[in-house]
């Protein structure tokens, strides 16, 4: 829908404006050529440039593993290059580690604070600096820190515990410590991803403040409403390259959500059968669902999924997706709101039951969740299954070991599972035989319901191939699939209906036939329709 | 897509590379083990050759001692009862990732059953050493259950806990053994308990009785338990994986709370074969002194033994041979007793160090991973445990 108007605010609560003051145009930090290859061979990024002026606010944009957080990363000091160059004011730097990057002014805030929850946001902002616990040093040290937050408006209780303050004054204290330590370059990763509206802007006019005073900020998110709001330029990243880096004033959310999809590549999968009976197997009915921190994750949402159907939730990670699928699969109770399988309700109830109505649960995070690393493929293979009396013998509650050596024998051949032996430790197989093993587990389920959190992350081409084409399988055997993939060409390759997640809703609901790249790209950067029901 | 019937020759084949593999691990860790052992020996030996005594004699001695003839490896196999036990209560909780450094207070309060039961309630022999063991593994279970509830409802650390309680068992078992229990005849025990359930030695004049036997059925049976049931089975998953225990449909509170048991009441059955199996008192000392520190001592036999019912069998006996030789150590070789514990400790911390090794390994590679990935605010909890 190019051409079409679409309103620059995503977020309620977030102001739409010009990008704070004016900004020397000449180039303060360069990143030249960067080059990340992990040592199993990936390779994160490939050539990247970057540069900042001073007191510019740099959006980086991109999907999940587009590199942005490498990037960042390789620049705070906390990984080390493969190739490329770092220049300051025009001179070469090294950095070996955190604190090289603070002595050249270099600071990151994590998505993940680095305080002592007990400690008081004083003695966090302290931590590491050596600073004294009483006397006229500490004095002065407090001082100073009450300088910094009126320069700043960065406003924190000094001496109250961290534990006892909201998470977005805890942020606060994070990026108070590492002004604290003249940093001149403040790198901050989603900042956004844990506040509320107004806390986010707040967020943001600290940080308009400190750009007005010649701080540099670099801003990692993937909203799109955020980067229109804030920054000054933006680069867009994918696959580990630079798409772009452009002025925010002349950008409009469609450039950049086309830069950050990028064009079709979608993978071959197999042939779709057409399904003739539309059954509901899954219907979600305004389930709300609390994230860790007691915040809803999942926000009322609304939907169904027949068989013979692919329903897949699109969306960048950390939207919500993971607790719904948790919320689905018996690991987290439901704040409100109702779940059925097949007539029966779902939420709250234990996952061996669960199995037993017909649930199979491919896990987001096999390693956590879906195996045991140390334990053999033969007893992976039964992990969830291991109660049922197949595997049992006559003798009360006994393992029939020759039963399960059988089956598993017989999942490992029909899905593929290249492995020396069914006693090899799940730990000595490659990444795509794991999952083949945790996929041919789940779907030898004979299952109503496969539930399959992003099935082919960090897997080959062809152990993805083997299992998007086993999903399609299922689909065409009749069987519902809930398809949750941060992958959106895999989501259009597979998907008969796609629903956009975005902050804990889903966003708009689309039909096979009208998918369309650039408006799923502008939903899952937070613009462009409400919450929908599907 | 139910399984096909498989090919039954294929699955012969692909058992017996499976035993074979399962042979060479077993080997592996075996010869593991006796290089340590070794390893041990020889600085003991360097030790005893700088502070001037002759080691081979004192090592003849040792072998003498544990060994050398039918009452010394009576000998040995009764200090390795308790220890086979004591051994089992840290190391199944091991497995399931727990440490249960309360095996000694469970003893203890076993050990307190025992003496209740066995001299008080009088019955024909069988159903009275049954009702022995069933009381002391009953109290054992008592006592380990409490820290395993507060862990599971509260969060309460398990080492805390356990610790705590065997602080109280010891003053209650000082208590009851001086004021209540008390033999009027012999003010330095309690009484003793009835003949009925007195084990007899094996061998007259020895030490060990029946008990050993006791003691490695119920290794063997929860060797079976780990590995041959389904409630083993997610111990097993709960010490590696927990949050895979939760994903495979167990409750991790049962879990702990099964896992607790079982091991207070393998701790407790310890402290009555202190009590009914080990001649000539088969009363507990008012200094609790016929318990000693067996308890503590099981989590370095288990340790030791791989955290592995058999492993510990085979550890426990070698503690106790290292115990029985320590006589002979002095007699031969004129070894000060504070000599023979030095080369004990010695040859007890180099068979240990591969597994406390492997722990700390296991830690520091778990820190790194959490350095090396971005955990997002967002992300679900990583299992906070140890």
């Amino acid at each position: 829908m190019p051409g079409s108007s679409v309103p620059r605010t995503g977020a309620p609560g977030q102001r739409p404006g010009p990008p704070a003051g004016p900004v020397q145009s000449d180039t303060w930090l360069e990143m030249r050529g960067i080059t990340k290859v992990y040592p199993d061979g990936t390779r994160a990024l490939d050539k990247v440039d970057l540069a900042a002026a001073k007191g510019e606010i740099h959006g980086l944009l991109g999907e999940n593993g587009a590199g942005k957080s490498t990037l960042m990363k390789i620049l705070s000091g906390i990984l080390p290059m493969t190739s490329g160059r770092i220049l300051i004011g025009g001179r070469e730097i090294a950095l070996r580690n955190t604190n090289d990057a603070l002595a050249h002014g270099i600071g990151m805030v994590h998505q993940h604070y680095s305080l002592v929850p007990t400690f008081t946001a004083l003695d966090n902002i302290l931590l590491g600096r050596g600073a004294p616990l009483s006397g006229p040093a500490r004095s002065a040290a407090r001082a100073r820190i009450k300088r910094l937050m009126d320069d700043t408006g960065l406003y924190v209780p000094l001496d109250v515990p961290i534990e006892q303050l909201p998470i977005g004054t805890r942020q606060r204290a994070e990026i108070l410590k590492t002004l604290d330590r003249n940093v001149s370059l403040l790198i901050l990763d989603e900042p956004t991803a844990v506040l509320t509206p107004q806390e986010t802007e707040q967020l943001f006019q600290v940080l308009r403040t400190l750009s007005r005073g010649g701080t540099t900020i670099i801003l990692i998110t993937h909203k799109l409403p955020e980067v229109l709001a804030l920054t000054h330029r933006v680069t867009v990243l994918r696959h580990g390259r630079v798409v772009g880096t452009r002025p925010t004033a002349g950008a409009t959310a469609q450039d950049l959500a086309r830069m950050m999809v990028g064009a079709e590549r979608l993978p071959a999968v197999k042939e779709r059968r057409p399904q003739a009976i539309v059954e509901p197997v899954l219907r979600v009915a305004e389930l709300t669902v609390l994230g860790d921190g007691g915040t809803p994750a999942v926000r009322n949402v609304t939907f169904e999924v027949s068989r013979g159907e692919i329903f897949a939730i699109a969306g960048v990670t950390g939207n919500g997706q993971t607790e719904l699928i948790e919320a689905l699969t018996g690991l987290r109770p439901a704040a409100s709101g109702y779940a059925y399988l097949l007539g029966q309700p779902i939420t709250g109830v234990n996952p061996r039951k669960l199995y037993e109505m017909g649930l199979a649960h491919i896990p987001e995070d096999r390693h956590r969740l879906g195996m045991v690393a140390q334990l053999s493929i033969m007893e992976n293979s039964i992990l969830g299954v291991h109660f049922q009396p197949r595997f049992r013998r006559a003798m009360p509650g006994t393992l029939h070991w020759g039963r399960v050596r059988k089956y598993a024998r017989d999942v490992v051949r029909r899905f593929n599972v290249i492995t020396p032996s069914l006693r090899t430790p799940m730990r000595s197989l490659s990444g795509g035989n794991q999952q083949k093993l945790v996929v041919g587990r789940e779907l030898s389920k004979s299952p109503a319901l496969v539930v399959a959190g992003q099935p082919t992350r960090g897997l080959d081409v062809a152990a993805a191939a083997t299992i998007r084409d086993l999903l399609m399988d299922m689909r065409n055997e009749g069987r519902a699939v809930l398809l949750v993939s941060a992958d959106l060409d895999e989501v259009l390759a597979l998907a008969d209906r796609i629903a956009v997640m975005y902050e804990g809703e889903i966003r708009a609901v689309l039909e096979r036939g009208q998918f369309d790249r650039e408006r799923i790209g502008l939903l899952m950067g937070g613009v462009g329709d409400g919450p929908a029901a599907g | 897509m139910d399984p096909r019937p498989g090919d039954d020759q294929a699955a012969e084949s692909s058992g017996a590379a499976d035993r074979r593999r399962v042979v060479r691990d077993a080997a592996g860790t075996a010869g593991q083990v006796l290089l340590a052992a070794a390893l041990g020996l020889i600085i003991g030996a360097v030790l005893m050759e700088i502070a001037g005594y002759d080691w081979t004699r004192a090592y003849q001695g040792l072998w003498l001692g544990a060994f050398g003839d039918p009452w010394s490896v009576a000998d040995t196999l009764a200090s390795a009862t308790p220890l086979i036990l004591t051994g089992l209560a840290f190391g199944l909780c091991f497995r399931a990732g727990y440490f249960n450094i309360g095996g000694q207070g469970q003893m203890t309060v076993g050990a307190l059953a025992a003496v209740v039961v066995g001299a008080y309630i009088p019955v024909p022999t069988p159903v009275a050493v049954f009702l022995v063991l069933l009381a002391a593994g009953a109290a054992g279970a008592v006592w380990s259950l409490t820290p395993a509830f507060l862990k599971a409802t509260r969060g309460v650390h398990e080492v805390i806990s356990t610790i705590m309680f065997n602080w109280i068992a010891f003053y209650l078992a000082l208590y009851l053994a001086f004021y209540s229990l008390n033999d009027p005849q012999s003010a330095e025990r309690t009484v003793r308990v009835l003949p009925g359930v007195r084990l007899a030695p094996l061998l007259a004049g020895a030490d060990a009785t029946a008990a050993i036997f006791i003691a490695a059925g119920i290794a063997l049976a929860l060797y079976w338990l780990l590995w041959h049931t389904p409630w083993g089975y997610e111990m097993r998953v709960a010490g590696l994986n927990p949050s895979a225990l939760r994903y495979a449909g167990a409750s991790p509170v049962w879990t702990i709370n099964w896992t607790f048991m079982l091991a207070g009441m393998a701790a407790g059955i310890a402290g009555a074969t202190q009590i009914i199996g080990r001649p000539p008192t088969y009363a507990l000392y008012g200094d609790l002194s016929n318990l000693g520190d067996l308890g503590f001592d099981g989590i370095a036999v288990a340790l030791i033994g791989r955290n592995h019912p058999i492993g510990i069998i085979a550890s426990a006996v070698f503690f106790g041979a290292l115990g029985s030789g320590a006589r002979m150590m002095q007699i031969m070789a004129g070894v000060p007793l504070d000599m023979v514990r030095i080369v004990h400790g010695v040859i007890i911390i180099a068979l240990a160090a591969p597994e406390v090794w492997s722990i700390i390994a296991k830690s520091l590679v778990r820190r790194r991973a959490a350095r090396t990935e971005p955990v997002s605010a967002q992300a679900p909890n990583s299992p906070a445990r140890r």
